[in-house]
């Protein structure tokens, strides 16, 4: 089937979107114009910055952008291009540009906030119509960019939403993220996993809230988990990453007693999948939180346990395992997930390590876990390629969802509401012109 | 118990035990292959080339027996959905070189490999480092540590499934 652009919204209806979401080029193309040429755009974390001229690479949509420390202390979002020859300024995923960021063609040197600081050899543009002073001749900075507690978004688009109203309710998901850490701040560290999918950016966002798919995806290391438990000598606490592990195999009736919360713009979040943890490490982290708090705020703060948030279109934190994820189309059947592990400031080393063994078991390439997740992505991918039909369902618990008229939706926690509040979103961009 | 080691192992009983090591992982045999190690032995693939420690910062790998012991039986499990087809690997080790040991009753190994490795359709490359820690025990070199440092370490990558 040709699909008709002109009639975008037709591909999206409401317990069921048509393939070529997933699979047709042109479609592809559209998003990147129309989604992330619009939405809030997850770039950075300010920690990862510390220090004028350091910065950080990153993707909105098809644009390279560069979060860079300017001068005058602020992170300024900028287009990876000289505007000279168009030569891109950096190329390292991160690194320090040292005084001005230098272009290695022809010289030209910039502010770390994008502005023109010097050319070569002058002269040769007097009395030509270059002026200097014109702004098309600094590095351009994208529209729009702001922190939320020092997670920095950028949109591409003058008008729209501010960031503030764009998260919305999930906004609590980075708040709780940033509570837990005694100073209220948290601070990227350790390292960052990046990993190639082939699959469709959107088939990733659904599986982050799909609760129906563990026991089945995941039965080959639940199976290898619970088999080394066994092995253990009898009465053996299971080991926290066999646990991590072996969680996935819980029955139906676990996860559909979670809480599964949505948002207007594609935002949700499914509740916590690991009780509150009771060791040691946890105890101090808890104690650490009441010695600034006071217990009641400590406990309120420890109340609001998450499995994965979903801030639509670009990321998804998860605020007890202290790690997000950077979501990057790349094209319509590849896709990149970046994993960063992020320190609560003034908790122990120990706790820090403990988010480190878990994005090693659940995150890193070589997971046990996620290699079929993987390959159920690229599966769908495939499949969606026949013409062995044209839709793709959502229809589980559709029309059972509340809206609490707090700007919340709820439904079960088996609910396929998220994907549904993700194409209602995904709808609501395509089908406004550029 | 003290054990005969020395720096001077002789050359040739160690690349012996490296290419026989490649080969178990080419074949598969994963439990063959934990049973080189010496206990308490992690195996790990840092994220960085210069990372300092393995607790503070992220890993490709690092596994002790346990985590060694999931990865080998999720690989043989019938529904393991990413392994059909199997993935397949072929190694070659080289450029074995021993360097002066950390701890004392230690052989330190440094090796280059280059692994071909197929998940049929898909074919990729990967190649970098070994670091081997061996100690000698009754006559059989066991693995202290095994590091594993691929040259593109920090780039964007499929999954890792079976041990590098
Ligand atoms: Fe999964």
């Amino acid at each position: 089937m040709a699909i008709d652009l002109n009639n975008i919204g037709a591909l999206v209806e409401e317990d069921q979107v048509h393939k070529a979401v997933y699979t047709d080029a042109d479609v592809f193309d559209l998003e990147m114009d129309r989604i992330f040429g619009h939405a809030w755009v997850y770039v950075g974390h300010e920690s990862q910055i510390p220090n004028t001229g350091d910065y950080h690479q990153a993707l909105i949509g098809r644009e390279s952008v560069v979060l860079i420390r300017g001068e005058d202390g602020k992170a300024h979002v900028l287009y990876n291009r000289c505007p000279h020859k168009g030569a891109a300024l950096v190329v390292n995923p991160c690194g320090n540009a040292g005084r001005f960021l230098r272009c290695p063609f022809h010289g030209w040197n910039f502010r770390c906030d994008g502005r023109l600081l010097s050319v070569p050899a002058r002269e040769g543009y007097e009395d030509t119509r270059l002026d200097t002073r014109d702004p098309q001749y600094s590095v351009k900075r994208v529209a729009r960019y702001a922190s939320y507690r020092g997670f920095v978004f950028a949109s591409l688009a003058e008008d729209g939403p501010s960031l503030e109203e764009f998260l919305g309710g999930i906004s609590l998901s980075i708040d709780n993220f940033c509570d837990r850490a005694p100073e209220g701040e948290v601070e990227v560290s350790g390292g960052v996993f990046r990993v190639r999918q082939r699959s469709n950016w959107k088939i990733f966002f659904e599986n982050l809230n799909d609760t129906s798919h563990p026991m089945v995806t995941h039965e080959s290391s639940v199976n290898a988990a619970r088999a080394k438990y066994k092995s253990l000598p009898e009465g053996s606490e299971m080991p926290f990453q066999l646990h991590i592990i072996e969680g996935n195999g819980e029955p139906y009736d676990f996860w559909g007693a979670l809480e599964m919360v949505a948002y207007d713009h594609g935002h949700s979040y499914m509740g916590a999948i690991f009780m509150p943890p009771t060791d040691r490490i946890s105890l101090e982290h808890q104690a650490s939180l009441e010695a600034v708090h006071g217990a009641e705020k400590a406990r309120e703060i420890l109340a609001v346990q998450r499995h994965n948030s979903v801030i639509y279109p670009s990321c998804s934190p998860h605020t007890s395992f202290q790690q997000l994820r950077v979501i990057r189309p790349i094209s319509v059947n590849e896709t990149m997930v970046e994993i960063y592990t992020f320190r609560l400031k003034g908790t122990s080393d120990e706790f820090y390590q403990r988010s480190v063994a878990y994005a090693n078991i659940v995150n890193s390439p070589s997971s046990n876990v996620m290699p079929d997740d993987i390959e159920v992505y690229a599966r769908c991918q495939e499949g969606l390629q026949t013409d062995g039909g044209d839709w793709v369902s959502h229809h589980r618990e559709a029309g059972r969802e509340k809206a609490e008229g707090d700007g919340r939706y709820t439904a079960g926690g088996l609910s396929e509401l998220p994907m549904r509040n993700q194409f209602r979103a995904w709808a609501g961009y395509m089908t406004k012109e550029a | 118990m003290a054990t005969m080691v020395s720096t001077q192992a002789d050359i040739g009983r160690v690349s012996q035990f490296l290419y026989e090591e490649a080969a178990l992982l080419d074949q598969r045999r994963w439990f063959d292959w934990m049973d080189l190690f010496a206990e308490g032995a992690m195996y790990w693939a840092p994220l960085t080339p210069d990372q300092p420690d393995p607790i503070n910062h992220v890993s490709l790998f690092y596994e002790d027996a346990m985590m060694r012991e999931v990865r080998a039986r999720r690989l043989e499990e019938q529904r393991a959905w990413s392994q059909q087809p199997l993935v397949q690997a072929a190694r070659i080790v080289g450029n074995i070189r021993l360097g002066e040991p950390e701890q004392d009753g230690e052989i330190l190994v440094r090796s280059t490999f280059i692994m071909a490795e197929s998940r049929i359709p898909f074919h990729r490359q990967i190649a970098g480092f070994y670091t081997h820690r061996l100690v000698e025990r009754e006559g059989r070199f066991l693995i202290a540590q095994k590091r594993v440092d691929i040259i593109d370490s920090e780039g964007v990558h499929g999954n890792f499934e079976g041990f590098l």
